[in-house]
């Protein structure tokens, strides 16, 4: 912390400084417009909307089977989470039942997409706080196994419109299973060679302890969701609280620390999360049954109408809870698509984080909540 | 009465009262249930009912709606409606709550106003200003009630359903019509 300085003779103005939209470690481009007394923030205005691709009017404007492959686009890392949302919120609408095993699948995919997503994260949270040694490349190094698993079963590598209001696109073949499996085998020896590099280190540990802490009562007010707000102890995991799809049948325990989370804990938090999906998915192919992966009413073509209503529907993404308010009129195009994106709710609560903290900390504080603009954007 | 926005398609039973509709009466709050969004509760409430309506349900400790999910807007057919959705970090709860402004009491230039939650719930503040920015609904009270995702000179509100485009800015040289 800085010490103050007691001159009456040495005067110090305020200093505004916009930190982006071009910084690179934004992740996307935001734009903070800080005002600074010395090193100390003092105030913080985010600018958002660069990314702004009027997904929601997209919604409007194209057929429910168009809408289905462009929505991936919103969070680029976890494109199945918001698939899921937008298939359950119709579903939901219309009353489809999915097949079993669609679920199961549906499930497996997401679950190698949260490591996924997480793996990223770590990569890139390193190089915010300066590590810009090799070390961003090892988590990329399983990224891509996973990544060329889901290209095998969705044709796409990140943008993957796998899974569809019914079930899911297609079925993976049976020796994609093995290899899946004996990938979650070493997996958790490669999350001891991050965490041998990471958790003890000392000047990460300087970097995050104690830095950025987010009170319980700071989270619910501001509606922060996913890891960052299971760090700050508080027990709230979708796939838990309100199991959907088949999480109900799969054994994990919610991941959750007893104190305020400060920068360390949202990591740890994302680390033992990796290590947690990965057991679920040794458990999903050990159960996943035989059957159909679509629902037989369901057509996969410019005809798929929703029945008119509307409901909503949300998902645990990596980054929190991903909701979907759809308003169905029956017609060829949704009424109305609201997207309610983990990284917005979450991104609203740093302007109180990041208040009163050396500037070096705005991109580990920003960094740990794992925000994707896209997502925020939309 | 129409059910939410498909086009005049009749209830097929009129909605009752639920719990949370109880729970509000007997805190002298009127609401009048709407068809179940989804299988959840969902209420109508008077715009000048909602502040105290969304305070009681937060505060209250055998409710605990204290986790506002999303505040959206949808432009319906007859009324411009902002949609409060509710839960609970420590209960399964879930209460759908809407606020619907006829459009035929909208002054024409007129924005609908809907009093602002952001003043008591910080989770509000930047979902009321997209629903400003993208809808067009007035959030009265709001602390700094500005565009969010669109630039701050932007004409019009890309979700209502009578909204058009404005000149294209991409494929149109002409300078005189460059945004």
């Amino acid at each position: 912390m800085a010490t103050e300085i007691k001159s009456d003779r040495l005067k110090t103005d305020e200093m505004i400084i916009n930190m982006g939209p071009q910084h690179p470690a934004t992740h996307g481009v935001l734009r903070l417009i800080l005002k600074l007394d010395g090193e100390i923030v003092r105030h913080v205005e985010p600018v958002l909307g660069h990314l702004h691709r009027a997904q929601e009017w997209q919604g409007q404007n194209r057929t429910w089977f168009q809408y289905q492959a462009l929505i991936d686009r919103v969070d680029y890392l976890s494109g199945m989470f918001t698939s899921w949302a937008l298939a359950r919120a119709s579903e939901h609408v219309d009353g489809t039942e999915v097949p079993e095993r669609a679920e199961y699948l549906r499930v497996l995919a997401s679950e190698l997409n949260r490591i996924s997503s997480h793996l990223l994260w770590l990569g890139t949270y390193l190089i915010d706080l300066g590590a810009l040694y090799g070390f961003p490349f090892y988590p990329f190094r399983e990224r891509e196994k996973i990544l060329t698993f889901l290209e095998e079963i969705s044709g796409q590598r990140m943008m993957f419109n796998y899974i569809r209001i019914g079930g899911v696109q297609r079925d993976p073949k049976a020796d994609w299973f093995k290899r899946v499996e004996a990938f979650t085998k070493e997996f958790p020896e490669r999350v001891n060679e991050y965490e041998a590099i990471v958790t003890e280190n000392p000047i990460f540990l300087d970097r995050t302890t104690g830095v950025g802490v987010l009170p319980k009562s700071l989270a619910m007010e501001y509606g922060v969701t996913g890891p960052s707000l299971r760090a700050s102890g508080i027990n709230y995991d979708l796939r838990r609280f309100k199991p959907y799809s088949v999480y109900d049948k799969l054994k994990f325990d919610v991941i959750t620390f007893d104190k305020d989370g400060d920068t360390r804990d949202r990591y740890l938090a994302r680390v033992r999360e990796m290590r947690q999906s990965n057991e679920i998915i040794k458990q999903v192919i050990d159960m996943i049954p035989q059957g159909d992966i679509m629902a037989k009413t369901k057509k996969q073509n410019a005809g798929l109408r929703v029945k008119a209503g509307e409901g909503f529907a949300a998902v645990e993404s990596p980054r929190g809870v991903l909701g979907c308010y759809v308003v169905s009129n029956g017609s060829d195009k949704p009424y109305r698509f609201r997207w309610r994106n983990p990284s917005f709710s979450n991104l609203s609560v740093l302007p109180p984080l990041l208040i009163d903290r050396p500037i070096a900390d705005v991109m580990a504080i920003f960094g740990s909540l794992d925000i994707i603009l896209p997502d925020v954007d939309r | 009465m129409t059910t939410e926005t498909s086009q005049g398609k009749p209830a097929e039973n009129p909605p009752t009262t639920g719990p949370f509709g109880q729970f509000l009466k007997d805190h002298g709050i009127n609401s009048s249930p709407l068809p179940a969004s989804s299988g959840v509760e969902t209420l109508e409430v008077d715009s000048k009912d909602l502040t105290a309506a969304l305070r009681l349900l937060r505060n209250s400790a055998e409710v605990a709606l204290d986790f506002l999910v999303t505040v959206s807007g949808v432009d319906s057919p007859d009324t411009f409606d902002s949609v409060y959705h509710l839960w609970s970090y420590s209960n399964k709860n879930e209460l759908v709550i809407k606020v619907r402004i006829a459009k035929a009491t909208v002054k024409a230039d007129y924005l609908p106003e809907v009093p602002s939650v952001a003043p008591i719930w910080q989770a509000a503040n930047w979902h009321e200003r997209e629903t400003f920015d993208l809808v067009g609904i007035r959030y009265l009270g709001h602390p700094y009630l500005r565009r969010i995702l669109n630039p701050w000179d932007w004409e019009g509100h890309p979700l209502r359903r009578d909204y058009r485009q404005p000149v294209d800015a991409l494929n149109d040289k002409s300078p005189g019509s460059f945004r």
